[in-house]
Order: structure tokens, then C-alpha cells, then sequence
């Protein structure tokens, strides 16, 4: 229970406000990531109908691509793409309340090196950008947790 | 690793392969009316889902002198729809423009119909 609670806990900036600014890219990179590149592959109850997905489904085609990447994706792609996916759908939404930060953290950050260096960096730097934008801010939020402005804050402050 | 660690990896391992969303096979027959263009040498196709590419054409056949081609299409999907544009003369058409839409229909063969860099 102490291990939840110390990965739980927030680290606190001096003033509110820079908690404030920096919920800015943890927000806008918990939406993308839930409600636009998330759930096009993982079924959500927001998740495109036309997509067909049934709820905490990885779409069809995801399991074929991780496969290509070859290594230990070889082995199980299945696993690897419903891990990838529910990091970006399940994680991003995390993300965004500012609930397990860390953990969301986590496993958005190991989903982005994958997506940099097993599927975008054969296509060059340009195309690796959107998931470094995302590597970047989960590792932000890994170290400082939610701040003032999550969940976290609300369940650990008098702890 | 201790055997209730490997149970769950087993049963995790099982769990997210199964929840892999299931596919079907789709047919969908493209009937394209050039009649508009003159000079037609080449008309092809070029969409999102397997075995169509958007970075290569996949041929028409002509079936009335130029005026109309088809082509036949069979894939796996597990979407309700697929997206495409046709291209004659290695120049495709809606340039700008979202693409083609084709809703697939709850038979296993859809017919789609259209005419060239029209809606």
C-alpha cells in the first residue's frame, strides 16, 4: 500500500501556477491520445462506430503491423498490440484526469519508444515527431506525477 | 518466476489474443463511368485496406468501350468501411478532397458505382 501511495503521490512545484502550466501538455496529450489515436484502435464507447471495434478490442490490422516489427513482437503481436493500444486509449484518458499518472506514464512512454524506433524510424526524423511529442510529456508527468491539478492530488494530499 | 506469476502471464497472454477484433472477408465490386474523360489509356484504383494500396494502382477492366471499368475486390476487414479513389491516367481524382467513402453491405458483396471526380 505504501508503494501505491509513494507512486501515487505528486511531487509539487513551488507555486500553483507552474503545476497550473504544466498540465497543459499532459491534458492536451491525454486527449489526443484517448479520444483520437487511442481509440481508433482500441474499442472505446467513444471509439468511431464505423471502426466496428467492441469494448477493450485492439482493431484488426494492429496485431499484423506490431508482428512486421519482428523480435519478441513476432512472438505474441497479439499481446503487444493490445498492450500498445490500451496504453494509448486507457493510459491517455489516465493521463488526462491526472489518475496513476505514473503508471499511465509508464506505459504511454514504452508504447512511444516502440512507435519511434520499431515502426517510425525506417520512414525518418519527420514522422517520428508525433510520438516524441508524446515521449516527451508522458516523461514529464512519470517524474512530477499529476501535480496539484489530478486525481492523484485529491487522493494523497493528506497522506 | 513462480508458477502463479506464469499463470498469469499464460492467461493475460490468452486474454488480449482473443480480444483481437474479428474479421471478415468483403467483396466489393467498383464500377467506375469515365465517360467524361477523353483519351482514357489507364484506369486503376487506389484505397486504404489491403489488397488496395495508395501507393500503387490495381488495374480496371474496360466492360463498355470508353465508357465504363470495373474491378472486383476481395479483402479481410473487421471495419464497416473502406476508403478509395480511382485514378485514370495516373492522375487521381478529388484531388484535395476527402476520399471516397464505400460503405460495406451486411451481404458478403458490395456494389459501388460512381463517375469520375464526381460526387
Amino acid at each position: 500500500m505504501k508503494l501505491l501511495t509513494k507512486i501515487t503521490k505528486p511531487i509539487l512545484l513551488p507555486h500553483w501556477s507552474q503545476d497550473l502550466f504544466l498540465i497543459i501538455p499532459r491534458i492536451v496529450c491525454g486527449y489526443l491520445l484517448a479520444f483520437n489515436f487511442g481509440a481508433a484502435k482500441f474499442g472505446m464507447p467513444w471509439s468511431p462506430a464505423d471502426n466496428n471495434l467492441g469494448f477493450f478490442e485492439v482493431a484488426f490490422w494492429f496485431p499484423n503491423d506490431v508482428a512486421e516489427y519482428g523480435g519478441i513482437f513476432a512472438l505474441a503481436p497479439a499481446f503487444f498490440a493490445w498492450m500498445g493500444a490500451f496504453a494509448e486509449a486507457v493510459g491517455g484518458l489516465l493521463l488526462l484526469f491526472g489518475f496513476q499518472t505514473r503508471i499511465a506514464s509508464f506505459l504511454v512512454m514504452a508504447t512511444m519508444l516502440v512507435a519511434m524506433f520499431m515502426q517510425q524510424y525506417k520512414e525518418g526524423l519527420w514522422m517520428m515527431l508525433p510520438a516524441m511529442g508524446f515521449l516527451w510529456a508522458s516523461m514529464i508527468t512519470l517524474i512530477l506525477g499529476s501535480g496539484r491539478f489530478g486525481i492523484d492530488y485529491l487522493l494523497t494530499k493528506n497522506k | 518466476m513462480n508458477n502463479t506469476v506464469k499463470l498469469i502471464v499464460v492467461v493475460l497472454l490468452f486474454a488480449c489474443t482473443s480480444c483481437v477484433q474479428k474479421t471478415y472477408k468483403k467483396t466489393v465490386v467498383f464500377t467506375l463511368d469515365v465517360s467524361e474523360i477523353k483519351n482514357v489509356k489507364k484506369v486503376g484504383i487506389r484505397g486504404n485496406d489491403k489488397p488496395l494500396s495508395w501507393d500503387y494502382d490495381t488495374e480496371m477492366k474496360e466492360i463498355k468501350k470508353d465508357t465504363l471499368y470495373q474491378v472486383t475486390i476481395t479483402g479481410e476487414t473487421g471495419f464497416k468501411f473502406t476508403e478509395v479513389k480511382f485514378v485514370v491516367n495516373d492522375t487521381f481524382e478529388l484531388q484535395n478532397e476527402d476520399n471516397r467513402r464505400v460503405i460495406f453491405s451486411k451481404k458478403d458483396t458490395t456494389f459501388f458505382k460512381a463517375k469520375f471526380n464526381k460526387r
